[in-house]
């Protein structure tokens, strides 16, 4: 990524690598690990909506996280708004928590069963914003309300809600300590067509309304492009291409970019090309470019060298040494 | 206003179901989950049934398979007449258990979302589709894993001689659902149904799948129900499209027709939850969601079910049940309104 990036940049991320050790590992045996993420640079500008796409194992979600340093990186380094997260100790840390916030996917499961919703927005307001009593309820209604629920939903359990209303009340939630900066991580993912629209165009709404910074990770192709300003392809946990949604969707420049919008259900161009094989073990990742295996167009060069990402026009990055491919 | 001939012989279809009506008696009451539903499917040809989660359209299938539990639910009403291989009209609910375990995975096959709480963990993908063959076709152990690495290789999973005597959790995701693919079609079915095969697949490894399983239509000739909630995917692989909401079908017609142009407000509401590319200015496209909540299936509201949720609803829309109506050739609607609306 460039400096100026960098300099107008809330979240840096520079060399990020996360290795997971394997367990059962016997003697005698090299120990193994999961190259889950492999030096993935990036920036997020204030008020900006990063896309984050790729198959399951391309290690996006392990970047959401290594990004709140909710796992801790093997290498490489987070800063946030001038603060390298890193150096923090673990009571800063939480103190810093409150600047940034995940969405998950299921919420189902990212709710406490036992605790109301009032309840559960008024824990991130004492806790990171030191509210308290009334003041802490009167801020917990207007969360709900925000999110397009209403007082009333207060007193009630995580349970009498609809999957939709459950994701609105993670959104609340994830907003209550006045984050700058929210990972989602497959928002709407668990939800009905219909519902995710709706949730789609909340997020939107108050993205746009607070000016958050936003790391929006998914696998449907679809939405990604309705909400993000830019897109950054993962394969293997390796950054394969990154652009502005436009550019991208219009002009994939990587191979993998142009297989995985060929193979999205939507897809109406001519040449559909669907993609063999399936992402290979990040135990043993193949050398050079990691999508080799898998790519139409590699040829004998692509297993020597692990491509740079290089920039091909403003803003547009690929991790490919091909240029004399059309896609 | 002409209503649907369903006095059709339905021996003419695979299979045809008629007015089907499947409720659950739970202690909170009655769940009508499917309540008159009329489908068929023909020799070659793909119908998709589309819907949101508690539309219908997983109950449909599964009461076709008689797979339901019979502690809660129940048929009540309708029947549902399938056409074998020997060209005999059978009534699948008159049959008894057993009779029904013979048509089950020989004449008519199912596969399900998840493929790991589908197939046995403790036993080797050869050994559950040769199982198939030895029960349903009588084959030697020998012939039916033969059969069986033949499969394998047909439904495009390589090396299928080592393949055959690895477990389930060896496999990925892709991987499992290509062997239930095998498994189910091991008998070699007239009838598959496919319950969200996809779903719970990357889009790259989907496109595989739906790219095998039209191919395998196309080469065995079956008929096929795909039950799905993505109208994306129906463009793709169906000819035929049932579009489910709160236990009835809504729309149904040929996919052309029915998505370009939708008959019933809900069609063309889940068509503009749909995200899609960006105009030609490259602005980005707004998502209109549809208002409100599916109905509670213990009290489905009067009249249209969609009343409450459609922008196009009129007073007579509470007081009429809607009967389904012919647009043109074998596209109905269920909607009063539908000459009228420009949808």
């Amino acid at each position: 990524m460039s400096t100026t990036e960098e300099t107008k940049a809330l979240v840096t991320v520079r060399g990020l690598t996360k290795h997971f050790p394997v367990r059962g590992a016997s003697f005698g045996k090299p120990a193994q690990a999961v190259r889950a993420v492999e030096d993935v640079s990036l920036t997020v500008a204030p008020g900006e909506v990063l896309g984050v796409v790729g198959e399951s194992g391309s290690g996006k979600s392990t970047v959401g996280r290594l990004m709140l340093r909710l796992v801790e990186p093997t290498a490489g380094e987070v800063i946030f708004d001038g603060q390298n997260l890193g150096a923090l100790g673990p009571t800063a840390l939480r103190k810093f928590r409150r600047h940034m916030q995940m969405i998950f996917q299921d919420p189902f499961a990212s709710l406490n069963s036992r605790m109301t919703v009032g309840d559960a927005l008024m824990e991130p307001l004492k806790l990171h914003l030191g509210l308290k009593g009334r003041d802490a309820e009167d801020q917990a209604v207007a969360l709900l309300e925000k999110v397009g629920l209403s007082t009333d939903h207060a007193k009630r359990y995580p349970r009498a809600f609809s999957g939709g209303q459950r994701q609105r009340i993670a959104i609340a939630r994830a907003l209550a300590s006045s984050p700058r900066f929210i990972v989602a991580d497959e928002p709407v993912s668990a939800l009905d067509v219909s519902v995710q629209a709706d949730v789609l165009n909340l997020m939107q709404n108050l993205q746009q309304e607070l000016g958050l910074a936003l790391l929006f990770i998914s696998h449907d192709l679809s939405v990604v492009e309705v909400i993000t300003d830019r897109v950054m392809v993962l394969y293997l946990g390796r950054v394969m291409e990154v652009a502005r949604t436009e550019d991208l969707y219009d002009n994939p420049a990587h191979p993998y970019t142009a297989a995985l919008l060929q193979a999205a259900p939507g897809y109406t161009g001519e040449s559909r090309q669907i993609l063999g094989g399936e992402i290979p073990s990040p135990i043993a990742p193949p050398s050079g470019c990691v999508f080799r295996t898998r790519c139409p167009f590699a040829i004998a060069e692509c297993a020597q060298t692990i491509p740079i990402l290089r920039e091909l026009s403003a803003g547009h990055y690929k991790a490919c040494i091909r240029d004399d491919i059309t896609l | 206003m002409p209503q649907r001939d369903t006095s059709l012989a339905p021996a003419q279809h695979v299979l045809s179901v008629v007015d089907l009506k499947t409720h659950f008696f739970t202690d909170a009451g009655v769940i009508k989950a499917v309540n008159g539903v009329t489908l068929s499917v023909d020799e070659g040809e793909t119908l998709a049934i589309v819907g949101e989660s508690g539309s219908g359209k997983s109950v449909t299938g599964l009461t076709v398979m008689r797979l339901l539990g019979r502690t809660t639910a129940k048929v009540v009403g309708g029947s549902i007449h399938f056409r074998g291989r020997n060209e005999e009209n059978t009534d699948l609910l008159a049959l008894s258990e057993k009779a029904m375990s013979r048509i089950r995975g020989h004449d008519i096959a199912m596969i399900f979302q998840d493929p790991m709480s589908s197939l046995n963990p403790v036993f080797t993908v050869g050994d559950q589709v040769a199982e198939s063959l030895r029960v349903h076709k009588g084959l030697s152990k020998r012939g039916a894993r033969l059969q069986a690495i033949e499969l394998l290789r047909q439904v495009g999973i390589s090396e299928p001689e080592k393949r055959v005597d690895a477990y389930p959790h060896e496999l990925s995701g892709g991987m499992r659902q290509r062997v239930m693919i095998a498994v189910a079609l091991a008998c070699d079915p007239r009838l598959l149904i496919a319950d969200e095969p996809t779903t719970a697949l990357d889009v790259t490894i989907q496109a595989q799948i739906i790219d095998l399983l039209r191919k395998l239509q196309k080469e065995l000739r079956m008929a096929l129900i795909f039950v799905t909630h993505d109208l994306k995917l129906v463009k793709q692989i169906a000819d035929h499209v049932a579009v489910m909401y709160a236990s009835q079908v809504v729309e149904e017609g040929p996919v052309d027709q029915v998505l370009a142009n939708p008959r019933h407000p809900y069609t063309r509401a889940l068509l503009d939850c749909i995200p899609s590319r960006r105009d030609g200015d490259g602005n980005r496209r707004t998502l209109k969601p549809i208002p409100g909540t599916m109905p509670n299936p213990l009290s489905p509201p009067d009249g249209c079910r969609f009343h409450a949720r459609c922008a196009y609803a009129q007073p007579e829309c509470v007081a009429i049940e809607p009967e389904l109506q012919v647009v043109e050739g074998k596209h109905v609607t269920r909607c009063i309104r539908w000459q009228e609306l420009a949808l």
